[in-house]
């Protein structure tokens, strides 16, 4: 060990890992790394201040993009390759990149593109302001990247941490402002104290399982299931219940499921339209991905051991093995999530009738989306133990209704904030009778509205529908099924319950009366501003359409719960 | 009071007649100790300092559980330990504690320039 | 709690450790220690849930991580201990202290929670408390006793392990095909993180001047005067786009 010689091998192992292995897969979050530190320098010098900060970051963000593609198609499932022999562990294992990362990151990079030119025209951020914000969005989005790739419990509370105290600095943008402030000071709290006792779930579960590495940890709970006959697990059954209960509370406050829901609105409604639809979209998605990543890193051991010398088959029967042994870990990822799904759902709907403010409204729908995407993370994880490519299918419509959920939903933001511009309110009953003024944000609105509820010419429909033919699917070969029938119907009835609260708002543009004072249009669609929500609105009817290419890049995002 | 004496209690009980080396129960004992005064401050104090001084007490109870872990001799012979994992975790816990900690103090002043109080019952603008 | 309580209870906690009349050498003085720490730990700890008083609160929490400190040291964790002084106590819980005196204005020093509240969070934590103490005592491997000799220091393989080189070896019974992760990633990354950190907390701490109104205060004005402007003191009758309404509004940002 302390022989120079092995210290050597040591060193250019490290050196190989990182710089020959670990860092071309790292590229889109390098960008951003290098951005937020060209943020800062540009401040520093005088000819750089000229330079507005939006386009640093929006020029940071595109090349993450470009990188982030390349990623996706660099891997070799593209165009119909096998898929699954490219999970690759980065970092000496600390984070794993598969077709997952590769997704999720291209989603996180696209929405910074369309995200930093909405926010320059909308003019939250002002010139003064803008390269406090765009530092803060930038890292955060980094830590969002981290979630989607952890592969390490010391990776996981990183990446949630560096996704989450960024978005408190931003929850208080509007620092004069009492709402802001307050909004601010409920998410910090909160959100540190969900970390806290996250934090403390996983030193259960990495105690008990001597590791702190995913699949390691798998195998360990394996072992452990496998050691003790089933049904007498005693003591270690109690840990294991506790450890993972707590993991989840940090995770549900991420996705804003309930019972951990409750700061969403406040939120929302304190901060800037434009924060809640960062709060809204990235970190909805990220928390998703962590989500999967942890119940499939947990629930099913992967084939691929590292530094295993057996061949692929022994290891991939070993994994089937385990993966055997594993049914009641599975089993009780399936209930919480399940639960936690109908009861996230349910409830953002049932809340959402009574809102007058319309960032309220949205934050409701924000939890009542979780809500759909836990139930196919539920169906998923429920399918993965028997029937690896059904679960691979309902990955994918997650994958799917992520992609589609950006452009709705941030466009809905992206509307709230530019009709606050022009009406000064963010009160439904101000929105009165802009049909007769402003006919173009109109449509748009009814085009975003009328996809969050699902309905079908629109993209919101087919990520919808794949979720519920995911939950059909579950039904009738998992053995979940009593619990996948109920999340059907939970799914099926908050659809139509939330069609009476989106088109409340379609009914208040049109059919109400233009008040006296109104003083003539409102927003063009010939406009910056109008460009930017064509811009978001125009791929909610185009992927209604044509779905089947995103549905391919899904596919291949779904093939890395192999 | 009495919650006092029963943690006092529980420790000495733990610990034997201090005859035998400690283990790794002990620290989780202390451990949940910890973590349970800091989710009860962060769940009883309005002020909003005091709920920071609750999520700073819970964080160290999860830290001292990941040191117990991966001490190389608070666990018997033949038991697995987290080896050095659990001390880079406890060691980045802290860090990121301070982090946080210096956010969530700003925030906290800004709230108190907007709203002339620290008492976090008073945070109902917003309803809900 | 006074002080004069600490001190008494303090006692209370080493008196065993002389009355049980043990012979000195057969005393394990690493227990005793731990005895110490782990007693002051939790004790303060305690304190700091029942102090009224924002400043006791503070100064509790400073000895309870001071004795935290202690138990990473007698965990051989002697890197983790001091960066636990250095950062968290002396650190940390120094600008907790700074937020204290900053707001400590007469009536938030004690802002007393009502004896309902009290109560019922006693009786949360108490049942939270057994739960964790269950498990915790509930897996047998954690319930052997340790070994008493001391180790080697861990500061060094800490280190090489913080630039991705793992010099320690498999820890003792470790998992079959475990991985040994080396943790440069996570310690650059951090600089990062902390430099965003830095700019957040820069940019909410500093006053600003503002020479135009940002739409969000506009809008701000707008509602308050359709509310009838409960919160924020508005003539009614102000005309909506008016910039010196907004400047009124956002008058919390100087």
């Amino acid at each position: 060990m302390n022989s120079v010689s092995d210290l050597g091998s040591i060193v250019s192992r490290s050196l190989h890992d990182t710089l020959a292995l670990s860092l071309p897969l790292f590229r889109p979050e390098l960008c951003l790394a290098v951005t937020v530190v060209l943020l800062l320098l540009c401040r520093m010098l005088p000819v750089l201040k000229m330079l507005d900060s939006a386009w640093v970051a929006l020029g940071g963000a595109a090349f993450a993009l470009f990188y982030a593609w390349s990623d996706l198609r660099g891997l070799p499932g593209w165009l119909g390759g096998d898929a699954l022999a490219s999970r690759q562990e980065i970092f000496t294992g600390l984070l794993v990149f598969d077709s997952l990362t590769a997704y999720i990151r291209l989603l996180l990079m696209a929405f910074l593109v369309l995200y930093i030119p909405f926010t320059k025209v909308s003019g939250i951020p002002d010139r003064e302001d803008g390269a406090d914000f765009y530092t803060l969005v930038l890292g955060a989005t980094l830590g969002m990247c981290l979630m989607a790739s952890a592969n390490h419990l010391l990776m996981v509370f990183m990446a949630v941490e560096m996704a989450s105290v960024p978005s408190y600095a931003l929850a208080g943008l509007l620092k004069g402002r009492r709402a802001s402030s307050e909004a601010a000071i409920k998410y910090a709290v909160y959100g540190a104290g969900a970390s806290g006792i996250m934090l403390y779930g996983m030193s259960l579960l990495a105690g008990l399982l001597g590791s702190c590495h995913l699949p390691t940890m798998a195998r360990q709970l394996a072992g452990l299931a496998g050691a003790i006959p089933a049904g007498n697990l005693g003591g270690v059954e109690m840990v294991l219940v506790l450890g993972g209960l707590m993991l989840a509370v940090g995770l549900a406050f991420k996705l804003s499921a309930v019972p951990f829901h409750f700061w969403c609105p406040d939120v929302f409604e304190g901060a800037a339209a434009e924060v809640g639809g960062f709060l809204s979209v990235a970190s909805k998605t990220a928390a998703v991905a962590l989500l999967l990543r942890i119940a499939f890193g947990l629930g099913m051991p992967v084939a691929v051991l590292p530094g295993a010398d057996s061949s692929s088959a022994l290891a991939g029967q070993a994994a089937a093995l385990q993966g055997a042994l594993l049914g009641d870990a599975r089993h009780f990822m399936v209930a919480t999530i399940g639960l936690m799904a109908a009861l996230t759902c349910t409830l953002g709907n049932l809340a959402a009738y009574g809102q007058n403010n319309m960032k309220r409204l949205l934050a409701y729908s924000t939890i009542a989306h979780a809500g759909y995407l836990l139930m196919g993370v539920a169906a998923a994880v429920a399918l993965s133990g028997s029937h690896p490519a059904s679960a691979r299918t309902a990955v994918s419509a997650v994958a799917f209704y992520l992609a589609t959920y950006l452009f709705m939903n941030l466009g809905a933001f992206a509307i709230v904030a530019f009709l606050r511009n022009a009406l000064r309110s963010e009160e439904i009953a101000s929105y009165a009778g802009l049909i007769r003024t402003s006919p173009g944000i109109v449509v748009a609105t009814g085009v975003v509205l009328v996809s969050l509820i699902g309905l079908p010419p629109l993209a919101g429909f087919w990520s919808k529908f794949l979720i519920f033919s995911a939950l059909v699917e579950a039904i009738s070969l998992s053995a979940e099924r009593p619990l996948m029938l109920v999340l059907l119907v939970v799914g099926g009835l908050n659809t139509v319950f939330s069609l009476y609260y989106y088109l409340r708002v379609l009914k208040v543009m049109t059919f109400d009366p233009l008040p006296a004072d109104r003083p003539g249009e409102a927003l063009s669609l010939v406009s910056f501003p109008g460009a930017i929500v064509t811009a978001l609105a125009v791929p909610v009817v185009m992927l209604g359409i044509f779905w089947s290419g995103l549905y391919a890049c899904a596919q291949l995002a779904g093939a890395f719960a192999s | 009071m009495n919650i006092v004496s029963l943690s006092a209690g529980c420790c000495l009980f733990a610990t034997g007649p201090l005859t035998e080396p400690v283990g790794v129960v002990h620290y989780l004992i202390v451990g949940a100790i910890l973590f349970t005064a800091g989710v009860v401050c962060m769940a009883l104090k309005r002020n909003a300092l005091g709920v920071l001084m609750g999520i700073e007490l819970v964080l160290n109870g999860a830290n001292l559980n990941f040191v117990a872990f991966s001490s190389p001799y608070l666990r018997g012979a033949g038991s697995a330990t987290l080896g050095l994992d659990g001390q880079v975790i406890a060691l980045f816990v802290i860090l990121l504690a301070a982090a946080e900690a210096a956010v969530a103090l700003a925030i906290t002043l800004n709230f108190y320039n907007n709203h002339s109080t620290v008492d976090i019952d008073r945070a109902d603008d917003l309803k809900g | 709690m006074g002080n004069e309580s600490m001190i008494s209870l303090s006692g209370m906690v080493m008196a065993p450790v002389l009355a049980a009349g043990l012979p000195l050498a057969a005393i394990n003085w690493h227990s005793v220690l731990f005895l110490l720490f782990a007693s002051l730990a939790s004790i303060f700890a305690v304190g700091v849930v029942l102090a009224d008083n924002v400043v006791r609160m503070a100064l509790y929490l400073v000895f309870s991580l001071a004795a935290t400190a202690g138990l990473f040291f007698l965990a051989g964790a002697e890197f983790i201990g001091a960066m636990q002084l250095m950062i968290y106590v002396g650190g940390t819980l120094v600008l907790l202290v700074f937020g204290v005196m900053l707001t400590a204005q007469a009536p938030f020093v004690s802002i007393k929670p009502s004896a309902a509240d009290r109560a019922l969070a006693g009786l949360a934590g108490s049942s939270l408390l057994v739960v964790l103490l269950a498990a915790a005592l509930s897996v047998d491997s954690w319930q052997r006793p340790g070994l008493s000799e001391v180790t080697a220091p861990t500061a060094t393989p800490l280190g090489m392990a913080l630039l991705g080189m793992r010099v320690d070896g498999p820890a003792a019974g470790a998992a079959t095909g475990a991985v040994a992760n080396g943790y440069l990633l996570p310690f650059e990354i951090v600089s990062i993180h902390l430099l965003v950190v830095l700019v957040g907390a820069a940019y909410l701490a500093r006053a600003k001047r503002r020479r135009t109104p940002r739409p969000i205060d506009a809008a701000a004005s707008a509602v308050s005067v359709v509310e009838g402007s409960t919160r924020v003191e508005l003539p009614a009758a102000l005309p909506p786009r008016s910039g010196s309404a907004s400047a009124l509004v956002s008058g919390g940002s100087k």
